[in-house]
């Protein structure tokens, strides 16, 4: 009878285990998402958590379905450490390539934090068939690609520089439209994404009718910028545009504010992008400064509820919002546009994935997503393309100014230039 | 550019003191010197931000926890290693790096981590405007410097510090127990730093790859002034100081942090015992 009774019970058990999604999943073998990146860094540190957030809600809703079947996806990390000072590029490629013989990942999706490397990586891909989707930003990859597309036709990438400066030439259009501003000067990073960005623009300022006092590069970890600051200064610059993504830059900030420069910040710095900059630095710090963050989703948007929703959705899931203006929304979206094109292709064949991402048309927290020559197109409506979005520091808020179409107020003259 | 060239240098000397007095007194190369600012930096926020105490509190707690660092390094890992320089270096950078890599893997990233100026604000002076937290430093590293030549000329524990730096089996002879010596230097000398780490943190974030730009720094000013002079420390830092400020201002800052390097090496051809060092003058004449 006890026998009768425990074989009905194992029955039973094994009957609602089967039935089970989660265990009719679990047979299937995961597809590996591999994230090769210098993980300890502010923007792909929040990254890899919106991945797994991309893979989570992948996963709840039944994984990848793939020749029948519906496989999980399952991210494989590995931090390069390629975004910190001294690490060499060459260590980075040994962790990358050592995530590719252990992990075995069937894609790639973030990648190399910095450009430098991912310019190295890009032989690797190519050597291991690896499909990717990366976020680097400088235009050299594409330079890289079009020297021989057939070898690089693994990679695919989120950002070019060239928007940024796209976005950043429209912001400045509008501040010498509005406030006659026409002088500035420069200050960026010494990493190849700042310094073509500060070049692009310097050369569009100067065919523009601006006059550039300067433009300074300071290499990473650089904690005094008093002579930059002091040069803007004796030369009257109404605009400073930095462009960095490195900690130490919070002393620019602070430096250019206790230095009393009366300049309007407008470019990327990265410690004041978050929504914690005007409690860490101070509302006086951060006061009238316009920030570019280089996607949408980074910044909640009331126009463009897809990019809120993604930024309600990270806090809910990891208790905190997200800090960085770059690469968390982009990877999330990244992970869905791969997840798609697996589907779409009904494989993991590299050729046929290439394909299917070439193929992509995706609404995401960036916008509409869609490659072009291995590259996503960015505009300025987030219905037709991805989207960038500028934002000034208003009472301790930030508020959207740029595009149009996702703008929550202009561009105000801060108070003390008034 | 005289203003912040001055600022620049009491800085750098306020990061290298503490290096300077360990190794003129113990000998011994403190390569954990730029970990244990971070730490500083980092017990300090923590007390302060986390734990809600009082600046005044959590400095002198987050000095006294580096400080017992310091003396628990030398007393349970230096000890046994004396004379042994170069296990020394390997050792101390070993914890050094132990500490950097364990506060990043326990997610110390990002910029929220701030200490608040004491004073915040700035003022004019000669015509350019200068952060109040700014002139704190100065006062302060001017302040520190002072003390620490009454304390070494002046009081009976200094004067064992003296002792043994200049031979310790001698101070033995009189009493001067060298080892004990030696682990207060360390304790006095990470003292110093996480000091100099909450005197000089509040004018941008804690990150931990300022470890290694300290480290780099003290070891920079410290070669070029003489590893165990303090007046060459403070000399070293002046010569730097106004060297990074000129560079930046007259050449290209993307240079400015390689000229600690370049005066570094040039110091080291010219003068192998730095400006004012006597370690290895013998050597030298030879």
């Amino acid at each position: 009878m006890r026998r009768r009774m425990s074989l009905s019970v194992a029955v039973c058990l094994f009957g609602f285990l089967a039935l089970s999604p989660a265990v009719s999943f679990s047979a299937e073998q995961p597809i590996v998402i591999g994230v090769p990146s210098s993980l300890k860094m502010l923007e792909s540190s929040e990254a890899l958590k919106a991945i797994i957030m991309a893979a989570e809600e992948i996963n709840a809703k039944g994984g990848v379905k793939l020749g029948g079947t519906n496989r999980p996806l399952k991210v494989a990390s590995i931090d390069t450490r390629g975004g910190e000072p001294g690490v060499p590029i060459s260590d980075a490629l040994l962790a990358i390539e050592k995530l590719f013989l252990e992990q075995k990942p069937d894609a790639v999706v973030l990648g190399p934090f910095r450009s430098e490397v991912l310019l190295a990586a890009m032989d690797l891909y190519s050597k291991y068939k690896m499909v990717s989707i990366n976020v680097a930003m400088t235009p050299k990859f594409i330079e890289k690609y079009n020297t021989d597309p057939e070898k690089y036709k693994y990679c695919f990438r989120m950002l070019n520089a060239k928007y940024v400066v796209g976005y950043l030439m429209k912001t400045m259009s509008k501040l010498n439209k509005d406030y006659g501003f026409n002088k500035v000067y420069i200050v960026v990073q010494d990493v190849l994404w700042a310094t073509a960005i500060g070049n692009g623009m310097k050369g569009w300022f100067e065919k523009s009718g601006w006059q550039v006092a300067g433009m300074d590069a300071y290499p990473t970890g650089a904690s005094d910028f008093s002579s930059s600051l002091l040069k803007a200064q004796k030369a009257g610059a109404q605009v400073l545009m930095p462009i960095f993504d490195m900690a130490s830059s919070g002393t620019l900030a602070l430096q250019w504010k206790d230095m009393r420069v009366p300049a309007v910040p407008v470019g990327f710095i990265s410690p004041l992008m978050g929504s914690k900059s005007a409690e860490t630095f101070g509302n006086d710090v951060v006061e009238g400064v316009v920030n570019i963050a280089f996607q949408a989703g980074n910044v909640p948007l009331a126009k463009y509820p897809p990019a809120t929703d993604f930024f309600n959705a990270y806090k809910k899931r990891w208790g905190q919002e997200l800090q960085a203006g770059h690469m968390p929304s982009e990877a999330y979206d990244s992970v869905f546009v791969m997840a798609g094109a697996m589907e779409k292709a009904n494989s993991l064949d590299p050729e046929k994935l290439i394909k299917a991402i070439e193929e992509a048309d995706y609404n995401g927290s960036i916008g509409r997503i869609r490659f072009k020559n291995h590259e996503i197109v960015f505009g300025e409506d987030p219905a037709e393309t991805a989207i960038l979005v500028v934002y000034q520091w208003k009472n301790g808020k930030r508020v959207p100014v740029f595009p149009d179409i996702v703008a929550e107020g202009p561009i105000d003259k801060p108070n003390w230039m008034k | 550019m005289l203003v912040y060239g001055f600022i620049n240098s009491i800085i750098l000397a306020l990061i290298a003191l503490g290096f300077s007095m360990t190794f003129g007194i113990s000998r011994v190369a403190n390569f954990a010197h730029g970990s244990l600012y971070v730490l500083g930096g980092l017990l300090t926020w923590f007390f302060l931000i986390k734990a809600g105490l009082p600046y005044v509190i959590s400095v002198i707690a987050a000095v006294m926890i580096v400080g017992v660092l310091g003396a628990a390094m030398y007393r349970f890992l230096l000890v046994r290693l004396r004379g042994l320089e170069l296990a020394e270096v390997i050792s101390t950078f070993a914890l050094g790096l132990i500490i950097l890599e364990l506060m990043r893997s326990m997610g110390i990233m990002g910029f929220q981590y701030r200490l608040p100026p004491f004073v915040p604000g700035s003022v004019s002076i000669m015509g350019t405007y200068v952060g109040i937290q700014r002139l704190i430093i100065v006062g302060a590293g001017l302040f520190l410097m002072g003390i620490i030549y009454l304390f070494v000329h002046h009081t009976r524990l200094g004067l064992a510090f003296r002792g043994v730096a200049q031979d310790d089996h001698t101070a033995l002879t009189v009493g001067i127990n060298p080892d004990r010596i030696s682990m207060l230097s360390l304790m006095v000398g990470s003292m110093l730093v996480s000091l100099s780490a909450v005197l000089i943190l509040p004018l941008g974030t804690i990150s931990v790859d300022d470890g290694y730009d300290i480290l780099l720094k003290s070891l920079a000013v410290c070669i070029i002034g003489g590893l165990e002079s303090t007046f060459g420390v403070l000399a070293a830092a002046f010569i730097l100081g106004y060297a990074e400020v000129l560079t930046s201002m007259y050449i290209s800052s993307s240079l400015s942090m390689v000229v600690p390097l370049l005066c570094m090496l040039v110091i080291l051809l010219i003068k192998p015992s730095g400006l004012f060092g006597k370690h290895k003058e013998l050597e030298e004449r030879i």
